[in-house]
């Protein structure tokens, strides 16, 4: 079957929904005695037009209106965290951070440095040949990229939990 | 000139005659519950959409401005609860399993509109969920162009070249499946 013009869909489409000129409504009239493949086509739209009208709405249980009378005091449905957990997840990560950086600024980490040497682990022993480097590991790096990311966190949490929230309640005072 | 009914009943309800409620989830439960079952496919889940839907719009009653009207606002907040939904938990394969049962249930009816119905399932299934929507809302007949483009939140001209597409492509589909149906045969 030839590939049907993208404009004679829209032309059937309006003929459908009673949206043409006369004129042209005899135009596609005249389109559809001479050509089967646009007939077929109607047909199709037509099916689909008339199952959409057809349609009746979905019928929810019998005691939809009683399960949301029940629930009207219902906390919203909340797909984020909570305030509680926000907050209780914010002062973790500040104590995180905040011991983090007692512990820097006292010099705990300032000696521990360690070296991986990847030829010892057994694991790459049998597949690799040539020698592998040796990483030297900074403890007082490691902490700080820790307490960074902590604050990163922090801040992000702060801005879910308290900011975002409290700019939206100062745009909808009703709520 | 005569009052909105759903104003009236919103004025009252914010008055605290919350009762009166039960009447706007009445009016429109079937309208909500349809919108979350064409985005979510799964009647369970779509309720519970549907009642949280009525919940929200409750809470927010208050700050509904009436400068569109009340289905408008409602069939707004149906459409991005159910979304919200949809993207939490995601039912393909539950959906494809659900279908098919359901369509074995309607099996004792007319075999032809059973069929017809299963194809047109089947071919809307290829539309992303606002174009589904779109597509019930554009045959329901009772909003704007304007109104349903406020409900999908999206732009109004988009959405008529989304809903001419949506129609074409699920043309398509249909006839692709009624040709391979015919192959089959």
């Amino acid at each position: 079957m030839e590939k049907t013009p993208n404009n004679i869909d829209e032309q059937l489409l309006d003929y459908l929904d009673n949206k043409l000129s006369p004129a042209a409504k005899s135009s596609v009239e005249n389109l559809l005695t001479t050509r089967d493949d646009l007939q077929k086509r109607l047909q199709i739209l037509k099916i689909i037009s008339h199952n959409f009208h057809g349609q009746k709405r979905e019928e929810p249980s019998k005691n939809f209106t009683f399960s949301v009378m029940n629930r009207l005091d219902e906390s919203p449905v909340k797909t984020g965290l909570s305030t509680s957990n926000g907050i209780f997840l914010l002062i973790g990560v500040i104590l995180t951070m905040g011991i983090g950086a007692w512990l820097l600024s006292a010099g705990v980490f300032d000696q521990s440095s360690t070296t991986i040497d990847l030829n010892k682990i057994p694991l790459t022993q049998p597949y690799i040949r040539f020698t592998l480097p040796s990483i030297s590991v900074d403890g007082k790096l490691v902490v700080n990229i820790i307490v960074f990311l902590n604050l990163a966190l922090a801040l992000i949490v702060l801005d879910r939990v308290i900011l975002k929230p409290l700019f939206q309640r100062r745009i909808q005072p009703g709520q | 000139m005569k009052e909105d009914p759903d104003l009236v009943s919103i004025d009252r309800i914010l008055s605290g005659e919350r009762s009166l409620y039960a009447e706007l989830v009445d009016r429109y439960k079937r309208y909500v519950f349809t919108i979350s079952f064409r985005i979510i496919q799964n009647r369970p889940e779509a309720e519970e959409a549907a009642q949280d839907a009525f919940i929200k719009a409750y809470q927010h009653l208050g700050n509904f401005n009436r400068q569109s009207k009340f289905t408008t606002w409602l069939y707004r907040i149906a459409f991005n609860t159910a979304i919200s939904y949809k993207r939490k938990n995601r039912y393909q394969f539950e959906d494809i399993q659900h279908a098919q049962l359901e369509i074995l249930q309607e099996a004792e009816g007319n075999l032809e509109k059973l069929d017809r119905k299963k194809f047109l399932e089947k071919a809307l299934q290829k539309l992303t969920e606002v174009d589904r929507t779109a597509l019930t809302l554009f045959y329901w007949e009772e909003f704007s162009l304007e109104e349903m483009a406020d409900i999908l939140n999206v732009p109004a001209n988009t959405l008529k070249v989304r809903i001419h597409r949506a129609r074409v492509r699920v043309a398509d589909e249909l006839e692709r499946i009624l040709k391979k149906e015919a192959v089959t045969l």
